[in-house]
């Protein structure tokens, strides 16, 4: 089994251990954690498909020669993507929760069945 | 031409700038604020201008100097630039409209929205599937911030559960992308659609392209991933549900299309069953729902549903997709966003509570307009996309499709206009509308719009390209002028209705002669009495002459579209007028029920014809050979939704009783007959496809309506009811002589809906105005009216003659004729019920005369006087008439009896100087002189007159609570009430008959609809936790289906 194969692994696990604590936790603030973690494993599954065995990290610095750039790196593309996703499941991690602080001080309970007001 | 890449500039620029200036002031930052949305919208009017006039070609942006899969790319093309332009231009509205909402939360709200409109023209513009993503973030982020910027709980906790649901639909993108570019090695859109056709079926390919397009859709609100949407619909503040259901969704939609050629045939037809099945369970949802905004919520989730099965249907739809699309799209955002934005002014959590804009006429107005136009009735853009929709979907032989989406309309037409019905009809509430003019510009711009959209995006079909909109102006016209007294607008309506007639009749054929001077003069007739209102009358006459042009429309029409057209426009107005009467609000929802889904049956009707011919033309009908059966019944059911056939009939006797007093015969003796003139195309042109067990059967119903009909009225104790019932009959009376198919029936059809008409029109108008005048509608509180009100006794005195078909009068003709034909046909046992309704009929004539005009007089009415001479004149034109025509039907008959010949040889009447008569197996068989029945019964009745004047003098005078029979020549007073429940005796053995088990039957399937609803709208049971299943087991379900092979 190789690395590849491994990140996958565990990104999965990560995206069913995060769906599993959003259904099963009550505390919004976990199920925010919840969501935190799925978005980890996704993001590790991002970076293990763009990751190729034996080459380096895709920067343009000493330790890579510039002619032969292409073939000692590691596909780009998916690392910056999953820096862009990682920034912004931050933000709306940040957000949720400034949410979930909004809602404590209206109902002063973090449990997500005392938001169900709106329904049908 | 503006590079579009400075709308993303120009609004991100001001986003980082407002903050920096935050100290000059609400009003420089707001004033910037609105310059940068400005010109974001001109920028992208530009581009549309340049595409729809200056033949601009498609326009790739590249950024960075480099082509991708270097760079990102933005594509600019007309559909492009027709969504940015909604979008900006929406948002501006939105912006004016929520102005004072972001004031209150400070610069960042001016930000954040800025931001929401950067997100959703990125959404548009950009051809790189991860830029999709980012820009989607913003949006969404922005879209949070919105919603819970104002700190209400409400607001809080549903954007909590939009940004949970985001979070996993985000999720979903991810995964999506990275697994599509793992296998084409690209993020460029038309790398990766190239790549995919070329690459086949890589299962990996498979699972990327499958939770992309569910990750969009999730987006999208579709069913059952959809409970948050609605929370956050109801929750939001109105401004933000607004543009989150028109420019986001919108935005949405049009990412669905970029990225739907990644999709496989399988996949696509997931989307398109999706689709439909929001469009379907969200209208089904939505008839129980009470709070105004969740309301809006479900309509807005439906039609998206809708938009979502025509972009899934795209191959399908062909060269039409874009104007069906657009016309559907236009339609909903407008009218959405009006709508919410007209929520957040009424301020009422339920739909009850809007009855507080019943006092202000242009709000109505616009409210009538918005949900008009998300019905799709004239002249809106969605009645030209769903008619070509339908016709389309036929021709490709989706009939279930067809079928879900004309029910879900016409559940979409219950919810709307019952919430309509409470605004007109409720009790008007203490409460005031706080209007604000910032708010309500966006309302009015809108409204406008959807009329100006309606004209050019109609006319942008071929279908639509022949509508007359003219006489619809003049409706316009009378909607402006509203404020004039009502005797001004009156006569310009008769001045148009006569100019228009003399232009119009002189032109047709002999049948459509009939049916126009029907019409025409019966809009004369009816708009006479309007003389006798005092004040303006507000709204009446824009609908009144709406329901008239609509009425004409059928008969100048040639194609289906433009008879449904004005099948649509005719039904329309009749709604208005009938919504008028004082307790008329559930017969009026009743009445526009039945004629929308009759009118959907025609709609489906012509499309199968259109579908099997190729044709478009009403005479086309007579070439459908397949699915000739089908198309007859449901072309045939839709028509007698309006002429009120047994089964169909049920709205009748509360529309035309509680109408108006003027408005009845009005809705009465003109409107059934457009029913009838439906029939009369339909059957002209079906006479030969091989359909005549239908017309056998067509023959039984009418027969069954005519005696169902006259028994039921003659239980009646309400005057109008009476004559509502009445009508039914004689329409079951017209139906069953139709359906016999020859020459002497339809002569006898062709009479009864003229002397119907005349007559009808005569009873409703003499007993509305009395109505009126007594306040009352029952007639045993009337009685002995008859020195009170000489004129009108004598007007329901010929009414009742011509009516029960004895001689002299018009009536008996049309019994000669009727009998003649069902004889020569052989059709006895009919003709046996027939007869003998034709003999229950006295029953209730006898006691319309008696109980109103004979007897004696209630106390309370002694000083009673005649009624209004405006209501007597049309009486007295229309007794001249039935005069005219009785002793000389020879002139109006026999031209009919020739032109029929070319359709039906069978069975014709030959006429000789007055006389009329008929051959069976060339030997004489019946003959009809109306002139000399006329000088006998003259002379006969002369002689009974002197008799009794005679005999007579001794009579005593009836006295008060004195009852006694009219004829009698009482010699000691009774003191019983006669005239209450009068026909007791014979209800002991007629009245299983008059049971009430067809409204027992509708109102069990309005039940089932009612409780299904509500049994699985629990569904929605607002947690968040629910609503992660459902998103999760709506992924999983259908990508088990899909790769179940089902599909």
């Amino acid at each position: 089994m190789n690395i590849t194969n491994i990140v996958h692994i565990i990104g999965f696990a990560l995206i069913l251990i995060g769906f599993w604590g959003m259904l099963t936790q009550k505390n919004m603030i976990k199920i925010i954690l919840g969501l935190a973690i799925v978005e980890v494993g996704v993001q590790l599954v991002m970076v293990a498909f763009g990751f190729i065995e034996g080459r380096t990290a895709p920067i343009l610095d000493s330790a890579v020669e510039l002619s032969k750039a292409s073939e000692l790196i590691v596909d780009p593309v998916p690392q910056a993507l999953v820096l862009t996703a990682i920034v912004i499941g931050v933000a709306v991690n940040a957000l949720m929760l400034t949410f979930v602080i909004r809602l404590y001080q209206k109902k002063r309970s973090l449990s997500i069945n005392d938001y169900k007001d709106l329904k049908w | 031409m503006v590079n579009p890449i400075y709308i993303i500039a120009i609004l991100l620029g001001l986003g980082f700038l407002l903050p920096s200036l935050n100290k000059t002031g609400i009003k420089v930052t707001g004033t910037i604020f609105f310059l940068g949305i400005l010109a974001v919208s001109v920028i992208s009017f530009q581009w549309l201008a340049a595409f729809a006039f200056d033949g601009q070609e498609l326009k790739m942006i590249f950024t960075a100097g480099f082509e991708p899969p270097m760079s990102i790319n933005l594509q600019m093309g007309l559909n492009e630039a027709v969504i940015i332009s909604l979008i900006n231009f929406g948002a501006l509205l939105g912006a004016i409209y929520s102005f004072r909402y972001f004031a209150e939360n400070g610069v960042q709200a001016l930000v954040v929205f800025l931001l929401f409109i950067l997100g959703m023209n990125g959404l548009v513009l950009t051809r790189d599937i991860f830029n999709i993503f980012v820009f989607l973030e913003i949006t969404s982020i922005a879209t949070y911030i919105l919603i819970g910027m104002d700190l209400r709980l409400k607001s809080l906790s549903a954007g909590f559960k939009y940004m949970i649901a985001g979070g996993i639909a985000t999720v979903f993108l991810l995964l999506g992308i990275i697994l599509i570019y793992s296998k084409t090695g690209t993020l460029n859109l038309d790398g990766m659609i190239a790549a995919v056709s070329i690459a086949g079926s890589s299962q990996i390919l498979f699972v990327g392209v499958f939770i992309l397009i569910f990750s969009v859709l999730i987006e999208l609100k579709v069913f059952p991933a959809n409970g948050w949407a609605l929370d956050v619909y109801e929750g939001s503040d109105t401004g933000i549900s607004a543009m989150i259901s028109a420019t986001s969704a919108t935005a949405l939609l049009f990412v669905l299309y970029k990225v739907l050629p990644l999709a496989s045939m399988d996949l696509t037809q997931i989307i398109v069953l999706i689709g439909v099945l929001t469009f379907v369970v969200s209208n089904l949802f939505a008839i129980k729902q009470k709070s105004t905004n969740r309301l809006l919520g479900y309509s807005s989730i439906g039609q998206i549903g809708l938009l979502i099965f025509v972009i899934a249907s795209k191959d399908v739809l062909g060269a039409n997709f874009e104007k069906i699309f657009f016309g559907l799209l236009i339609s909903h955002f407008l009218a959405k966003a009006g709508l919410f934005w007209l929520s957040g002014i009424v301020k009422a959590e339920k739909i009850k509570g809007w009855v507080k804009i019943k006092k202000n006429p242009i709000l109505i107005f616009a409210f009538g307009t918005f949900i008009f136009a998300l019905m799709g009735f004239p002249p809106f853009p969605s009645l030209a996309a769903k008619w070509s929709l339908v016709m389309i979907l036929a021709e490709n032989g989706s009939f279930l499709w067809i079928s879900l989406i004309l029910i879900a309309s016409l559940l979409e037409v219950l919810y709307l206009l019952r919430w309509f019905g409470y605004i007109i009809k409720l009790e008007d509430s203490e409460e005031k509308v706080e209007k604000s003019n910032h708010q309500l510009v966006p309302i009015y711009v809108v409204t406008v719009l959807l009329y100006v959209a309606g004209f050019y995006l109609t006319r942008s079909f071929d279908a639509g390209l022949t509508i007359n909109f003219i006489p619809l102006a003049l409706v316009g016209i009378l909607f402006l002028i509203d404020f004039l007294p009502a005797y001004v607008k009156n006569t310009l309506v008769l001045a148009a209705i006569s100019y228009y007639g003399y232009n119009l009749v002189p032109e047709l054929d002999t049948l459509k002669m009939i049916f126009a001077l029907i019409f025409l003069v019966g809009g004369i007739l009816t708009f006479i009495p309007g003389y006798s209102v005092k004040g303006k009358r507000i709204g009446f006459y824009p609908v009144a002459v709406m329901m008239y042009v609509g009425l004409v429309g059928l008969i100048e029409a040639t194609t289906f579209f433009e008879f449904f057209f004005a099948w649509e426009l005719m039904t329309v107005g009749s709604y208005f007028l009938i919504l008028r009467g004082k307790r008329s609000m559930p017969h009026a929802l009743s009445y526009i029920l039945f004629s929308a889904g009759g009118a959907y049956l025609i709609l489906f009707g012509f499309a199968l014809s259109g579908a099997e011919t190729g044709s478009v033309l009403l005479t086309s009908l007579s070439d459908v050979h397949i699915y000739a059966t089908v198309v007859f019944i449901l072309l045939a059911l839709g028509f007698m939704t309006k002429t009120a056939s047994v089964g169909l009939h049920i709205w009748l006797p509360g529309a035309h009783a509680e109408a108006e007093s003027d408005v009845s015969p009005m809705v009465s003796a003109v409107l059934l007959k457009a029913g009838v003139f439906g029939l009369i195309i339909l059957f002209i042109a079906m006479r030969n496809n091989d359909v005549s067990n239908l017309f056998y059967i067509l023959g039984w119903v009418g027969a069954i309506t005519a005696l169902l009909g006259n028994i039921i009225a003659s239980f009646q104790e309400d005057a109008k009811k009476l004559l509502a019932y009445s009508s039914i009959a004689q329409l079951g009376y017209i139906l069953f002589a139709l359906a016999l198919m020859t020459n002497v029936g339809w002569l006898g059809a062709i009479w009864y809906s003229i002397n119907h008409f005349l007559y009808k029109a005569l009873l409703f108008l003499a007993v509305g105005a009395i109505v009126m005048k007594l306040k009352t509608h029952n007639m045993y509180e009337m009685g002995g009216l008859i020195k009170k009100m000489p004129m009108s006794f004598i007007s329901v005195m010929i009414g009742i003659i011509a009516l029960s078909g004895v001689p002299p009068l018009s009536g008996f003709g049309g019994k000669w004729l009727l009998y003649n034909a069902f004889i020569l046909k052989g059709w006895y046992f009919q003709g046996a019920i027939i007869a003998f309704s034709g003999v229950v009929a006295f029953l209730y004539l006898w006691k319309l005369i008696y109980s109103i005009f004979l007897g004696p007089i209630k106390d309370k009415h002694r000083k009673m006087t005649e009624v209004s001479v405006w209501y007597l004149i049309p009486q007295y034109l229309i007794i001249g008439i039935l005069m005219f025509i009785a002793m000389k039907p020879r002139m109006i008959l026999e031209k009919v009896g020739i032109s029929l010949k070319e359709y039906l040889p069978e069975d014709t009447v030959t006429w000789n100087g007055n006389a009329a008569s008929t051959f069976a197996d060339g030997k004489l068989f019946g003959v009809w002189d109306p002139f000399y029945i006329m000088i006998i019964v003259m002379v006969l009745f002369g002689t009974l007159l002197a008799f009794l004047l005679v005999a007579s003098r001794k009579a005593t005078k009836v006295k008060m609570f004195n009852v006694v029979y009219s004829a009698e020549r009482p010699e000691s007073p009774q003191t019983t009430h006669f005239s209450y429940n009068m026909f007791s005796h014979y209800r002991k053995a007629m009245g299983f008959l008059a049971l009430p088990l067809v409204s027992n039957f509708w109102d069990f399937i309005t039940d089932l609809f009612h409780s299904t609803s509500d049994f699985f709208r629990k569904f929605y049971n607002g947690s968040a936790q629910s609503y992660i299943v459902h998103i999760i087991s709506f992924v999983v379900f259908f990508y088990f289906i899909l790769n179940g092979g089902i599909f």
